[in-house]
């Protein structure tokens, strides 16, 4: 037993790296610049590129943006290892899509080099001048950063060199840095060696990467700062499970409580008008999408449109914490009826069926025969006898169903407006809020995880004919 | 597979035919199925939907079936279809007006007028069924009520029956060939059957990972400059001439003594653990997040993530059938005709096991159903100007008068459900040996 928990907790490792991996990866496939998302509002003054880029350099560091990705890299060698010091997502793209053309990159660096100089002349040269003529240069040898095709890049230089030229004042500033800009261009095309775009160059950058960084803060129960409001996002979390787990529980107690009894005597009445209509009831329920009751729910019931507006609308209310106890606790129940309600008749209508078919197994044994032999009340056969051999299958069941219930809770959070786990992972996911994305995969995993491993634990040591060890199978 | 349900008398005189004669396996699983009169049912409202997912466009269109102006006879629906595979284009009339607007000499409607995206700027802001319409007769009345934008509803259940079906079928195909392929991988060859030479586990590890770097790596400028899909066909092929070359290469390799040494590859420890893996991993949390992070969101997305992350039950069913038809007697007899192992394993072992997967698909279909409503009630995953099941009920949401949104879409998506597990209900039971008699 020890050696197979053992075995199950190490098989743990590699599914959690797996997920560990999709997630990062996701995060890094995702378009957006957390960055520039969590600059929006700060607005740093543009007019100044020096201000920009260290504002910008000290945010990278701050969210540990200015490392390497991962531990290797694999990329055509025509690509410098150093690519990932380029901090601003946008520029770093457009400059490997010009390595990606023309395959090298000393000159494609040295002309980057000269376009960020170039932002200091135009800043230089704009202090005392305002003109039309200036703002179009400036504005062309802005969109060059972003620039990577042939035709769109000879245009963008060929404008701002006629522009340059046209502008007598402009001209002595100007024109030496863009003629210098174009011929550092046309050095790009001149040295090209698109052949490094096929040899393939294994790049290693050492331990100190995201990647490496966040999984180790992630082993520290150091999960990192919210991206989105710089909340760390263990703060976030806590709140957020608060309701999940108070709802969820509430939802599976009820669950268990009316689906125990449901199950025994539908079995114990097999076939009778009660076992058939309980059966086709909790079918029924079982197919019922629950994000459908839900809306359901809350289109009826907490409108005055159709004269039943018996609940109150979504939230949790918002009472005061200096209002009396119970008025607030009243107020806290009402507002999670409905969605304990929700979760709680699928989990009703699965732990039934179980309960019936476990019920029936046991009943059709020889043991149970025999205690009805032997004169014994039938309630006593049933609940002493039948029932406490059809129970142990249905504790396991709990150990699958938290993580089930766990991921519907997201639909009903959603739908009442309850800032559980499910609703936090859905904003999370939208806003691209990394950080907490990750957390709550690799912990669901976890959760998941662990419940299969504590069912079967737990039905091997509910029923001694299991066994996990191998000389017996 | 499954034939619809005939008049009782034929089905009587065929078993009694079937039975004289020493019954088919098929034939006693269609009998054992008809029993179930739920299941039977279900199969009747299945072949209801199939048909409507397919005849969607001649039941709810904004254009007309058939039309007739200034003498010229349009069939614009079948033009539909042309024009979409750029065989044809539309007249300039067309462009010009609207299609209610033409004056026509004579004209079919489809049964309901208007097409999923058809926008009503006469009936907007939330119709009811029975609610007083501006319409012009009562062949253009909204049956099931408008949305916000003047929408039909019902127009808009269609299209969702499509999108339902295609999702059901598309992503549960993919999971299909997926499990297929590595449940009889694994249950096939075990962990002691597949043997290699040497230099092809060598080769075809250098071949997945020059794979990676030629099909992808090298190619991200070209996936980001040209169109997705041709680009990935495009991937795909080099990927596939890589492993084609490195397995030729191996092929002539092996006769070195060296490197043609076998090597036996534990394939069943290697594809369980790739089940437990995929299967511990939150699945409705990655999907929402994988669909979060694509730009231009598709239902085809939608389709291969489901598909995708759905297959391992599949793959378990197969691999247990094929742990017990390996044994069988007409497999060593294969075996011994000296017939390849590929083939045996897909003409004569997989045809036998893949019985039970039916269970499987029939209920992976109704979750996968679940999952896209779910999706595209959370708007997530799907495009904003498509119509489906879980995006009319989304709009429930946001107008609490509006319960024609709530009802309708909702209960569509039960009842697709709930047909799709009465019918693995009612397979497991006719496939379940111990209830034949």
């Amino acid at each position: 037993m020890v050696q197979y928990l053992i075995k199950r907790i190490l098989i743990f490792i590699p599914t959690l790296l797996v997920i560990s991996l999709l997630a990062f990866g996701l995060s890094k496939i995702a378009p957006g610049d957390p960055v520039e998302m969590k600059l929006r509002g700060f607005g740093p003054d543009q007019q100044n590129p020096a201000n920009a880029e260290r504002v910008y350099r000290e945010t990278a560091d701050f969210l540990g943006l200015d490392k390497p990705v991962f531990y290797i890299g694999l990329s055509p060698a025509a690509y410098p290892d150093t690519l990932y010091n380029i901090l601003r997502r946008d520029h770093r793209e457009n400059l490997s899509k010009l390595v990606a053309q023309y395959g090298a990159w000393p000159p494609i660096s040295d002309y980057y080099h000269r376009l960020l100089r170039m932002n200091y002349v135009l800043q230089e040269v704009g202090r005392q001048e305002q003109g039309n003529a200036f703002r179009s240069i400036r504005s062309a040898l802005q969109q060059l950063f972003l620039a990577h095709a042939d035709s769109r890049i000879t245009s963008l230089l060929e404008e701002a060199e006629t522009l340059a030229l046209q502008d007598s004042s402009l001209q002595a500033a100007l024109l030496p840095p863009i003629r210098e800009l174009k011929s550092s261009y046309q050095a790009i095309k001149d040295q090209a060696r698109p052949g490094l775009l096929y040899l393939p160059d294994i790049k290693w950058y050492g331990l100190d990467n995201q990647y490496h960084n966040w999984l180790m803060g992630f082993l520290q129960l150091d999960f990192g700062i919210s991206y989105y409001d710089s909340r760390p996002v263990a703060d976030k979390m806590k709140d957020a499970l608060f309701w999940t787990i108070l709802i969820n529980g509430m939802a599976i107690l009820v669950a268990y409580l009316l689906s125990i009894p449901l199950g025994v005597f539908s079995a114990v009445w097999k076939d009778s008008f009660f076992d058939r209509s309980t059966t086709l009831t909790l079918f029924i329920l079982y197919s019922l999408p629950s994000f459908w009751i839900g809306t359901m729910l809350l289109v009826f019931f907490t409108t005055p449109e159709y004269g039943m507006d018996w609940f109150p609308s979504i939230g949790l209310g918002n009472l005061p914490p200096e209002a009396p106890f119970w008025s607030r606790f009243w107020e806290r129940a009402s507002h999670m009826g409905l969605p304990v309600f929700c979760l709680a008749y699928g989990a009703l209508a699965f732990i039934s069926r179980q309960m019936r078919g476990g019920m029936l197994n046991v009943i059709g044994q020889d043991y149970i025969r025999t205690a009805w032999a032997k004169g014994l009340s039938g309630r006593a056969v049933i609940w002493r006898h039948a029932f406490r051999n059809a129970l142990f299958p249905i504790i396991t069941l709990f150990a699958n169903i938290f993580p089930a219930v766990f991921a519907g809770s997201v639909a009903i959070e959603v739908i009442f407006n309850i800032p559980g786990m499910g609703k936090l992972t859905i904003d999370a996911i939208l806003q691209r809020d990394w950080p907490v994305v990750y957390t709550v995969l690799m912990l669901s995993a976890i959760l998941t995880m662990a419940g299969i491993l504590i069912a079967d634990v737990l039905y091997a040591w509910a029923d001694p004919r299991v066994s996990y060890s191998r000389n017996k199978s | 597979m499954l034939i619809g349900v005939k008049k009782e008398k034929d089905t009587a005189e065929a078993i009694a035919r079937r039975q004289a004669m020493g019954e088919s396996y098929w034939g006693i699983v269609r009998r054992q199925f008809r029993k179930k009169r739920l299941a039977v049912w279900s199969l009747r409202l299945l072949y209801g939907l199939i048909f409507i997912a397919l005849t969607a466009d001649f039941m709810a269109n904004e254009r007309p079936l058939y039309c007739k102006i200034d003498g010229q006879v349009y069939f614009p629906v079948f033009k539909q279809y042309a024009v979409a595979l750029g065989l044809s284009t539309w007249e300039a009339q067309f462009f010009q007006k609207g299609w209610r607007e033409h004056e026509y000499e004579t004209v079919i409607w489809a049964p309901i007028p208007y097409s999923a995206t058809t926008i009503d700027r006469k009936n907007n802001n939330y119709r009811a069924p029975g609610g007083e319409q501006d319409v012009e007769s009562t062949r253009f009345r909204h049956w099931l009520g408008t949305d916000q934008l003047g929408r039909d509803v019902a127009a808009g259940m269609i299209s969702g029956t499509r999108i339902a079906m295609l999702v059901g079928v598309v992503s549960m195909s993919i999971a299909a060939l997926i499990g297929v392929f590595f449940g009889a991988l694994a249950g096939y060859f075990g962990d002691d059957r597949f043997r290699a030479s040497r230099i092809r586990v060598a080769l075809n590890i250098l071949g997945f990972l020059a794979s990676i770097f030629y099909g992808f790596t090298a190619r991200s400028y070209a996936f980001s400059e040209g169109t997705f899909s041709v680009e990935l066909l495009k991937s795909l092929g080099i990927i596939a001439a890589i492993m084609v070359a490195a397995n030729l290469l191996a092929g002539f390799l092996k006769r070195f003594p060296v490197l043609g040494r076998p090597v036996t590859l534990p394939l069943d420890l290697m594809v369980m653990r790739l089940i437990e893996v995929i299967s511990s991993i939150p699945g409705l949390l990655l999907v929402l997040s994988i669909l979060a992070v694509i730009e231009q969101p598709s239902i085809l997305y939608v389709m291969a993530i489901i598909g995708l992350i759905r297959w391992t039950g599949i793959a378990r069913f197969i691999r247990a059938e094929l742990l017990r038809i390996r044994s069988l007697e007409y497999i060593e007899a294969a075996q011994a005709l000296g017939f390849s192992e590929w083939r045996i394993i897909f003409r004569h072992a997989i045809p036998n096991a893949l019985t039970p997967v039916l269970i499987t698909i029939a209920f992976g279909v109704a979750s996968a159903i679940l999952l896209e409503a779910f999706l595209s009630f959370l708007s997530v995953g799907v495009p904003p100007e498509q119509v489906t099941w879980g995006s009319l009920l989304r709009l429930a949401r946001s107008q609490a008068s509006a319960w024609w949104l709530a009802i309708f879409p909702g209960f569509a998506i039960f009842l697709t459900v709930t047909i799709f597990n009465l019918l693995g209900e009612g397979l497991t039971d006719a496939l379940d040996p111990r209830l034949r008699s």
